[in-house]
Protein backbone atom coordinates (compact mmCIF):
# COMPACT_ATOMS: atom_id res chain seq x y z
CA UNK A 1 0.00 0.00 0.00
CA UNK A 2 1.52 3.37 -1.17
CA UNK A 3 0.48 6.39 1.16
CA UNK A 4 1.52 9.81 0.08
CA UNK A 5 1.86 10.61 3.59
CA UNK A 6 5.01 10.47 5.18
CA UNK A 7 6.58 9.33 8.51
CA UNK A 8 9.97 10.52 9.82
CA UNK A 9 11.37 9.60 12.76
CA UNK A 10 14.57 8.61 13.85
CA UNK A 11 13.11 7.10 16.53
CA UNK A 12 9.98 5.00 15.80
CA UNK A 13 9.86 2.39 18.44
CA UNK A 14 10.04 5.59 21.76
CA UNK A 15 7.06 6.58 19.64
CA UNK A 16 5.40 3.53 18.86
CA UNK A 17 5.71 3.19 22.67
CA UNK A 18 4.14 6.17 23.78
CA UNK A 19 1.51 6.46 21.20
CA UNK A 20 0.43 2.62 22.72
CA UNK A 21 -0.15 4.02 26.06
CA UNK A 22 -2.82 6.19 25.35
CA UNK A 23 -4.44 4.64 23.06
CA UNK A 24 -5.50 1.54 25.05
CA UNK A 25 -7.57 4.08 27.47
CA UNK A 26 -10.28 4.54 24.48
CA UNK A 27 -13.31 3.52 24.72
CA UNK A 28 -14.65 3.27 21.27
CA UNK A 29 -17.99 1.74 22.18
CA UNK A 30 -19.48 0.99 25.22
CA UNK A 31 -19.70 -2.94 25.95
CA UNK A 32 -22.91 -4.51 26.59
CA UNK A 33 -21.88 -7.51 26.93
CA UNK A 34 -23.07 -9.10 30.64
CA UNK A 35 -19.92 -9.98 31.73
CA UNK A 36 -18.53 -6.78 31.62
CA UNK A 37 -20.89 -4.62 32.44
CA UNK A 38 -20.36 -4.79 35.91
CA UNK A 39 -16.86 -4.17 35.42
CA UNK A 40 -17.61 -1.43 33.16
CA UNK A 41 -19.64 0.24 35.75
CA UNK A 42 -17.04 0.00 38.72
CA UNK A 43 -14.14 1.58 36.17
CA UNK A 44 -16.84 4.30 35.15
CA UNK A 45 -17.57 5.05 39.03
CA UNK A 46 -14.38 4.83 40.61
CA UNK A 47 -12.58 7.10 37.33
CA UNK A 48 -15.04 9.70 38.59
CA UNK A 49 -14.57 9.12 42.17
CA UNK A 50 -10.30 9.52 41.46
CA UNK A 51 -10.66 12.55 39.62
CA UNK A 52 -12.46 13.84 42.61
CA UNK A 53 -9.51 12.56 44.98
CA UNK A 54 -7.02 14.20 42.93
CA UNK A 55 -8.72 17.29 42.22
CA UNK A 56 -9.35 17.46 46.78
CA UNK A 57 -5.63 16.42 46.94
CA UNK A 58 -4.80 19.06 44.53
CA UNK A 59 -6.75 21.92 46.19
CA UNK A 60 -5.26 20.88 49.71
CA UNK A 61 -2.12 21.44 48.33
CA UNK A 62 -2.76 24.98 46.82
CA UNK A 63 -3.98 25.47 49.82
CA UNK A 64 -1.03 24.69 52.06
CA UNK A 65 0.88 26.27 49.47
CA UNK A 66 -0.88 29.79 49.92
CA UNK A 67 -0.61 29.23 53.68
CA UNK A 68 -4.32 29.31 54.28
CA UNK A 69 -4.70 25.70 56.28
CA UNK A 70 -3.63 25.70 60.18
CA UNK A 71 -1.64 22.74 61.73
CA UNK A 72 -4.36 21.24 62.61
CA UNK A 73 -6.53 21.26 59.30
CA UNK A 74 -3.15 19.61 57.93
CA UNK A 75 -3.30 17.11 60.63
CA UNK A 76 -7.02 16.62 59.77
CA UNK A 77 -6.60 16.75 55.92
CA UNK A 78 -3.87 14.38 56.10
CA UNK A 79 -5.89 11.70 58.00
CA UNK A 80 -8.52 12.32 55.27
CA UNK A 81 -6.61 12.12 51.85
CA UNK A 82 -4.92 9.20 53.35
CA UNK A 83 -7.88 7.14 54.18
CA UNK A 84 -9.09 8.32 50.80
CA UNK A 85 -6.06 6.80 49.41
CA UNK A 86 -6.42 3.60 50.91
CA UNK A 87 -9.71 3.06 50.43
CA UNK A 88 -9.22 3.31 46.36
CA UNK A 89 -6.17 1.39 46.69
CA UNK A 90 -8.86 -1.33 48.30
CA UNK A 91 -11.18 -0.81 44.93
CA UNK A 92 -9.09 -1.06 42.55
CA UNK A 93 -7.56 -4.02 43.97
CA UNK A 94 -11.15 -5.63 44.60
CA UNK A 95 -12.54 -5.13 40.64
CA UNK A 96 -8.37 -5.32 39.60
CA UNK A 97 -8.39 -2.27 38.27
CA UNK A 98 -5.12 -0.53 37.53
CA UNK A 99 -4.19 3.51 37.36
CA UNK A 100 -3.87 3.41 33.77
CA UNK A 101 -7.58 2.00 33.51
CA UNK A 102 -9.06 4.86 35.16
CA UNK A 103 -9.81 7.31 32.72
CA UNK A 104 -12.04 8.73 30.34
CA UNK A 105 -11.65 10.56 26.90
CA UNK A 106 -13.89 13.08 26.03
CA UNK A 107 -13.12 13.07 22.56
CA UNK A 108 -12.58 17.01 21.54
CA UNK A 109 -11.29 17.39 25.22
CA UNK A 110 -9.04 14.22 25.37
CA UNK A 111 -8.28 12.51 28.04
CA UNK A 112 -10.65 13.26 31.65
CA UNK A 113 -7.03 12.85 33.52
CA UNK B 1 17.07 -3.85 8.46
CA UNK B 2 13.91 -5.65 8.16
CA UNK B 3 13.07 -4.42 11.67
CA UNK B 4 13.83 -0.99 10.88
CA UNK B 5 11.06 -1.73 7.50
CA UNK B 6 8.45 -3.28 9.95
CA UNK B 7 8.71 -0.63 12.64
CA UNK B 8 8.98 2.36 10.04
CA UNK B 9 5.97 0.84 8.73
CA UNK B 10 4.10 0.39 11.99
CA UNK B 11 4.51 3.98 12.83
CA UNK B 12 2.53 5.04 10.04
CA UNK B 13 0.11 2.77 10.37
CA UNK B 14 -0.22 4.31 13.74
CA UNK B 15 -0.48 7.51 12.83
CA UNK B 16 -2.92 6.49 10.30
CA UNK B 17 -5.22 5.15 12.95
CA UNK B 18 -4.68 8.03 15.39
CA UNK B 19 -6.30 10.00 12.37
CA UNK B 20 -9.07 7.60 10.92
CA UNK B 21 -10.43 6.02 13.69
CA UNK B 22 -12.30 8.73 15.27
CA UNK B 23 -11.22 12.26 13.52
CA UNK B 24 -12.56 13.79 10.03
CA UNK B 25 -16.32 13.74 9.18
CA UNK B 26 -17.92 11.92 12.11
CA UNK B 27 -21.56 11.63 11.39
CA UNK B 28 -23.91 10.16 13.76
CA UNK B 29 -27.55 9.60 12.50
CA UNK B 30 -29.98 6.75 12.31
CA UNK B 31 -29.16 6.27 8.35
CA UNK B 32 -25.60 5.49 9.45
CA UNK B 33 -25.02 2.03 10.04
CA UNK B 34 -21.84 0.38 10.91
CA UNK B 35 -20.71 -2.72 9.63
CA UNK B 36 -17.79 -3.76 12.25
CA UNK B 37 -19.67 -3.93 15.55
CA UNK B 38 -19.01 -2.64 19.04
CA UNK B 39 -15.04 -2.52 19.58
CA UNK B 40 -12.30 -1.20 17.32
CA UNK B 41 -10.33 -2.35 19.79
CA UNK B 42 -7.07 -1.57 19.43
CA UNK B 43 -4.30 -3.47 21.15
CA UNK B 44 -0.75 -3.18 20.43
CA UNK B 45 -0.03 -3.03 16.70
CA UNK B 46 -3.61 -5.42 15.98
CA UNK B 47 -6.69 -3.83 15.08
CA UNK B 48 -9.19 -6.69 16.68
CA UNK B 49 -12.83 -7.10 15.63
CA UNK B 50 -14.79 -8.58 19.05
CA UNK B 51 -18.04 -10.13 17.45
CA UNK B 52 -19.54 -9.12 14.80
CA UNK B 53 -23.47 -8.88 14.75
CA UNK B 54 -25.61 -9.71 12.11
CA UNK B 55 -27.22 -6.58 9.87
CA UNK B 56 -30.81 -7.09 12.22
CA UNK B 57 -29.29 -5.96 15.44
CA UNK B 58 -27.27 -3.48 14.11
CA UNK B 59 -29.79 -1.44 13.16
CA UNK B 60 -31.47 0.29 15.27
CA UNK B 61 -28.18 0.73 17.12
CA UNK B 62 -27.38 4.53 16.49
CA UNK B 63 -23.49 5.02 16.45
CA UNK B 64 -22.80 8.38 17.89
CA UNK B 65 -18.94 9.99 17.73
CA UNK B 66 -17.37 13.03 19.05
CA UNK B 67 -17.88 16.57 17.85
CA UNK B 68 -14.77 17.98 16.30
CA UNK B 69 -13.28 21.16 17.26
CA UNK B 70 -9.60 22.67 17.02
CA UNK B 71 -8.34 23.18 20.56
CA UNK C 1 -26.66 -1.51 -1.10
CA UNK C 2 -24.16 -0.78 1.43
CA UNK C 3 -22.29 2.02 0.76
CA UNK C 4 -18.83 3.14 2.55
CA UNK C 5 -17.89 6.68 2.54
CA UNK C 6 -14.35 7.82 2.34
CA UNK C 7 -14.69 11.63 2.27
CA UNK C 8 -16.91 14.93 0.67
CA UNK C 9 -15.06 16.62 -2.10
CA UNK C 10 -15.80 20.10 -3.59
CA UNK C 11 -17.12 18.50 -7.02
CA UNK C 12 -19.90 16.63 -8.37
CA UNK C 13 -17.86 15.36 -11.51
CA UNK C 14 -17.59 11.97 -12.07
CA UNK C 15 -14.11 10.14 -10.47
CA UNK C 16 -12.19 9.57 -13.97
CA UNK C 17 -9.50 7.58 -12.55
CA UNK C 18 -9.92 3.84 -11.27
CA UNK C 19 -9.65 3.94 -7.67
CA UNK C 20 -10.06 1.14 -5.35
CA UNK C 21 -10.80 1.05 -1.85
CA UNK C 22 -12.77 -1.62 0.70
CA UNK C 23 -13.13 -5.10 -1.35
CA UNK C 24 -11.04 -3.93 -4.33
CA UNK C 25 -14.18 -2.16 -5.07
CA UNK C 26 -14.34 0.91 -7.16
CA UNK C 27 -15.04 3.73 -5.97
CA UNK C 28 -17.81 6.50 -7.68
CA UNK C 29 -19.10 9.96 -6.48
CA UNK C 30 -22.42 10.71 -5.76
CA UNK C 31 -22.70 14.30 -5.81
CA UNK C 32 -25.07 16.50 -4.32
CA UNK C 33 -25.41 20.53 -5.99
CA UNK C 34 -21.73 21.24 -5.90
CA UNK C 35 -19.99 18.97 -3.55
CA UNK C 36 -19.59 14.84 -3.70
CA UNK C 37 -19.97 12.32 -1.64
CA UNK C 38 -17.24 9.36 -2.62
CA UNK C 39 -18.40 5.68 -1.71
CA UNK C 40 -17.80 2.19 -2.84
CA UNK C 41 -20.15 -0.56 -2.69
CA UNK C 42 -19.57 -3.06 0.47
CA UNK C 43 -20.25 -6.75 -0.30
CA UNK C 44 -23.26 -8.42 1.12
CA UNK C 45 -21.13 -10.17 3.79
CA UNK C 46 -19.69 -7.87 6.66
CA UNK C 47 -16.31 -6.47 6.52
CA UNK C 48 -13.49 -6.87 8.89
CA UNK C 49 -11.61 -4.66 10.13
CA UNK C 50 -8.34 -5.03 9.66
CA UNK C 51 -4.69 -3.32 8.87
CA UNK C 52 -5.63 -3.68 5.11
CA UNK C 53 -9.06 -2.31 5.17
CA UNK C 54 -7.94 0.95 6.98
CA UNK C 55 -4.50 1.52 4.99
CA UNK C 56 -7.25 1.48 1.92
CA UNK C 57 -9.33 3.51 3.01
CA UNK C 58 -6.41 6.09 3.74
CA UNK C 59 -5.11 5.71 0.37
CA UNK C 60 -8.64 6.33 -1.26
CA UNK C 61 -8.57 10.03 0.57
CA UNK C 62 -5.07 10.50 -0.42
CA UNK C 63 -5.94 9.76 -4.03
CA UNK C 64 -8.58 12.11 -4.12
CA UNK C 65 -6.69 14.57 -2.32
CA UNK C 66 -4.60 15.00 -5.59
CA UNK C 67 -7.42 16.13 -7.61
CA UNK C 68 -9.73 17.68 -4.80
CA UNK C 69 -10.55 19.51 -1.58
CA UNK C 70 -11.68 16.25 0.55
CA UNK C 71 -13.06 16.15 4.21
CA UNK C 72 -11.81 12.75 5.43
CA UNK C 73 -14.66 10.69 6.60
CA UNK C 74 -14.09 8.46 9.87
CA UNK C 75 -12.97 4.72 8.94
CA UNK C 76 -16.38 2.48 8.90
CA UNK C 77 -18.94 4.81 8.12
CA UNK C 78 -21.86 3.19 5.95
CA UNK C 79 -24.61 4.28 4.66
CA UNK C 80 -27.87 1.86 3.27
CA UNK C 81 -28.09 3.18 0.07
CA UNK C 82 -27.93 5.75 -2.55
CA UNK C 83 -31.10 8.06 -1.06
CA UNK C 84 -29.33 7.92 2.83
CA UNK C 85 -26.11 9.27 1.18
CA UNK C 86 -28.17 12.03 -0.04
CA UNK C 87 -30.19 12.94 2.58
CA UNK C 88 -27.11 13.22 5.32
CA UNK C 89 -25.14 15.50 2.20
CA UNK C 90 -28.24 17.63 1.81
CA UNK C 91 -28.50 18.04 6.07
CA UNK C 92 -24.62 18.79 6.13
CA UNK C 93 -24.87 20.90 3.31
CA UNK C 94 -23.92 23.87 4.49
CA UNK C 95 -21.49 22.65 7.14
CA UNK C 96 -19.38 20.81 4.06
CA UNK C 97 -19.35 23.82 2.05
CA UNK C 98 -18.03 26.07 4.92
CA UNK C 99 -15.85 23.28 5.99
CA UNK C 100 -14.15 22.76 2.02
CA UNK C 101 -13.35 26.67 1.69
CA UNK C 102 -11.45 26.80 4.69
CA UNK C 103 -9.33 24.04 4.22
CA UNK C 104 -8.81 24.43 0.37
CA UNK C 105 -5.55 23.84 -0.44
CA UNK C 106 -4.34 23.18 3.18
CA UNK C 107 -2.70 20.21 4.30
CA UNK C 108 -2.20 18.86 7.93
CA UNK C 109 0.93 18.14 9.27
CA UNK C 110 1.58 15.58 12.90
CA UNK C 111 4.53 16.62 14.87
CA UNK C 112 5.19 14.31 18.01
CA UNK C 113 8.53 15.15 20.52
CA UNK C 114 9.30 13.08 23.32
CA UNK C 115 11.39 14.47 25.99
CA UNK C 116 13.33 12.47 28.85
CA UNK C 117 10.60 12.98 31.81
CA UNK C 118 12.80 10.96 33.83
CA UNK C 119 15.70 12.90 33.85
CA UNK C 120 13.68 16.18 34.10
CA UNK C 121 11.75 14.92 37.02
CA UNK C 122 15.21 14.32 39.11
CA UNK C 123 16.87 17.68 37.90
CA UNK C 124 13.87 19.19 39.48
CA UNK C 125 13.80 16.96 42.93
CA UNK C 126 17.38 17.52 42.88
CA UNK C 127 17.28 21.52 43.15
CA UNK C 128 14.47 21.47 45.11
CA UNK C 129 16.68 19.50 47.83
CA UNK C 130 19.65 21.84 47.32
CA UNK C 131 17.48 24.83 47.77
CA UNK C 132 15.35 23.28 50.72
CA UNK C 133 12.46 25.44 49.71
CA UNK C 134 10.18 26.76 53.00
CA UNK C 135 8.49 22.93 53.75
CA UNK C 136 5.12 24.70 55.49
CA UNK C 137 4.34 21.38 57.13
CA UNK C 138 6.05 20.41 60.26
CA UNK C 139 7.16 16.60 60.31
CA UNK C 140 5.66 14.67 63.43
CA UNK C 141 2.93 12.69 62.91
CA UNK C 142 2.06 10.06 60.16
CA UNK C 143 -0.78 12.37 58.61
CA UNK C 144 1.81 15.29 58.69
CA UNK C 145 4.68 13.10 57.27
CA UNK C 146 1.96 11.74 54.29
CA UNK C 147 1.05 15.74 53.84
CA UNK C 148 5.19 16.41 53.74
CA UNK C 149 5.15 13.60 50.61
CA UNK C 150 2.09 15.05 49.20
CA UNK C 151 3.50 18.62 48.80
CA UNK C 152 6.92 18.00 47.43
CA UNK C 153 5.27 15.48 44.99
CA UNK C 154 2.66 18.60 43.94
CA UNK C 155 5.67 21.42 43.93
CA UNK C 156 7.59 18.66 41.36
CA UNK C 157 4.44 18.71 39.43
CA UNK C 158 3.93 21.90 39.05
CA UNK C 159 7.20 22.52 38.09
CA UNK C 160 7.52 19.91 35.37
CA UNK C 161 4.21 21.02 34.23
CA UNK C 162 5.79 24.45 33.91
CA UNK C 163 8.92 23.22 31.73
CA UNK C 164 6.38 21.42 29.59
CA UNK C 165 4.77 24.60 28.96
CA UNK C 166 7.89 26.61 28.25
CA UNK C 167 9.17 23.93 25.41
CA UNK C 168 5.80 23.86 24.19
CA UNK C 169 5.32 27.65 23.75
CA UNK C 170 8.43 28.46 22.18
CA UNK C 171 8.46 25.08 19.45
CA UNK C 172 4.59 26.54 18.91
CA UNK C 173 6.28 30.23 17.92
CA UNK C 174 8.41 28.48 15.59
CA UNK C 175 5.50 26.35 13.88
CA UNK C 176 2.70 28.91 13.96
CA UNK C 177 4.71 30.87 11.70
CA UNK C 178 3.76 28.88 8.37
CA UNK C 179 0.50 27.23 10.00
CA UNK C 180 -2.78 29.02 9.92
CA UNK C 181 -4.31 26.48 12.22
CA UNK C 182 -3.28 24.34 15.17
CA UNK C 183 -4.41 21.44 17.60
CA UNK C 184 -1.63 20.85 20.58
CA UNK C 185 -1.95 18.16 23.08
CA UNK C 186 0.43 18.76 25.75
CA UNK C 187 2.12 15.93 28.18
CA UNK C 188 -0.17 13.38 27.05
CA UNK C 189 2.11 10.84 28.56
CA UNK C 190 4.66 12.09 30.66
CA UNK C 191 7.43 11.30 28.23
CA UNK C 192 5.29 12.53 25.06
CA UNK C 193 5.76 16.24 25.55
CA UNK C 194 3.78 17.25 22.50
CA UNK C 195 1.33 15.76 20.13
CA UNK C 196 0.22 18.48 17.75
CA UNK C 197 -1.41 18.83 14.21
CA UNK C 198 -0.58 22.02 11.88
CA UNK C 199 -2.70 23.08 9.49
CA UNK C 200 -0.69 24.51 6.35
CA UNK C 201 -1.08 25.87 2.83
CA UNK C 202 0.04 24.14 0.18
CA UNK C 203 2.97 26.75 -1.15
CA UNK C 204 4.06 27.18 2.94
CA UNK C 205 5.31 23.23 2.79
CA UNK C 206 8.41 23.40 2.51
CA UNK C 207 8.44 26.27 4.68
CA UNK C 208 7.28 24.38 7.66
CA UNK C 209 9.00 21.55 7.39
CA UNK C 210 11.80 24.11 7.55
CA UNK C 211 10.93 25.18 10.89
CA UNK C 212 10.43 21.85 12.02
CA UNK C 213 14.15 20.56 11.50
CA UNK C 214 15.04 24.22 12.90
CA UNK C 215 13.52 23.69 16.31
CA UNK C 216 14.88 19.61 15.94
CA UNK C 217 18.31 20.96 15.91
CA UNK C 218 17.78 23.69 18.59
CA UNK C 219 16.63 21.64 20.80
CA UNK C 220 18.61 18.00 20.04
CA UNK C 221 18.26 16.01 23.07
CA UNK C 222 14.60 15.69 22.45
CA UNK C 223 13.21 13.10 19.93
CA UNK C 224 10.85 14.25 16.89
CA UNK C 225 8.54 12.67 14.41
CA UNK C 226 7.27 14.57 11.73
CA UNK C 227 4.22 13.37 9.63
CA UNK C 228 2.08 14.31 6.50
CA UNK C 229 0.79 15.64 3.96
CA UNK C 230 -2.64 14.48 5.34
CA UNK C 231 -5.96 15.47 4.75
CA UNK C 232 -7.16 17.34 7.44
CA UNK C 233 -8.46 15.17 9.90
CA UNK C 234 -8.10 17.33 12.88
CA UNK C 235 -9.39 20.33 11.61
CA UNK C 236 -13.29 19.37 9.98
CA UNK C 237 -15.39 21.35 12.42
CA UNK C 238 -19.00 19.69 12.48
CA UNK C 239 -21.36 20.29 15.12
CA UNK C 240 -24.43 18.41 15.41
CA UNK C 241 -27.76 19.98 14.11
CA UNK C 242 -29.56 19.26 16.26
CA UNK C 243 -27.60 21.05 19.62
CA UNK C 244 -29.86 22.49 21.71
CA UNK C 245 -26.97 24.39 22.86
CA UNK C 246 -25.58 27.53 20.32
CA UNK C 247 -21.85 27.53 19.44
CA UNK C 248 -20.81 30.38 22.16
CA UNK C 249 -22.62 28.05 24.74
CA UNK C 250 -21.14 24.79 23.74
CA UNK C 251 -17.47 26.68 23.69
CA UNK C 252 -18.52 28.09 27.46
CA UNK C 253 -19.38 24.68 28.51
CA UNK C 254 -15.97 23.29 26.85
CA UNK C 255 -14.22 25.80 28.81
CA UNK C 256 -15.57 25.16 31.86
CA UNK C 257 -14.64 21.22 31.45
CA UNK C 258 -11.32 22.24 30.00
CA UNK C 259 -10.64 24.07 33.17
CA UNK C 260 -11.50 21.63 35.52
CA UNK C 261 -9.31 18.95 33.74
CA UNK C 262 -6.07 21.33 34.11
CA UNK C 263 -7.17 21.78 38.12
CA UNK C 264 -6.36 17.88 37.85
CA UNK C 265 -3.80 18.59 35.74
CA UNK C 266 -1.19 15.33 33.90
CA UNK C 267 -0.74 13.93 37.31
CA UNK C 268 1.63 11.63 36.13
CA UNK C 269 4.03 11.47 39.17
CA UNK C 270 1.41 11.65 41.68
CA UNK C 271 1.27 7.57 42.53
Amino acid sequence: MALNSVVETDFPEEFIEEMEKTDGVLPKKIDANPENVEKGLAKLVLTLIELLRKLLEKQAMRRVEAGSLSEEEIEKVGETLMKLENKMKELKQIFDLEDEELNLNLGPLGDLM
Amino acid sequence: MHDVVTKSRDVTLLEVLDRVLDKGVVISGDAVISVADVDLIYLGLKVLLSSVETMEQLRGAPITGPMQEPT
Amino acid sequence: MALYIYGIIDSSDRINEPIYGLDGACVYNISYCDIGGVVSELSEQLQNVTKNSVLAHEEVIERLMGHFTVLPVKFDTVFDGRDCVLSMMQSYYRHFKDNLNRLRDKFEFGVKVIWPADKIKKRIRNSHKKNEHEMPIPDGSSNKKFMRKKLEKYRINEEFEKKANKFINVMDIFFSKFAVEKTLKKLKTENLLLDAAYLVEKDRQDDFKEAFEHVKSSQPDFKYLFSGPWPAYNFVILSNKNDLLKDSEQEDLFDRVIQQRELVGVDKIWH
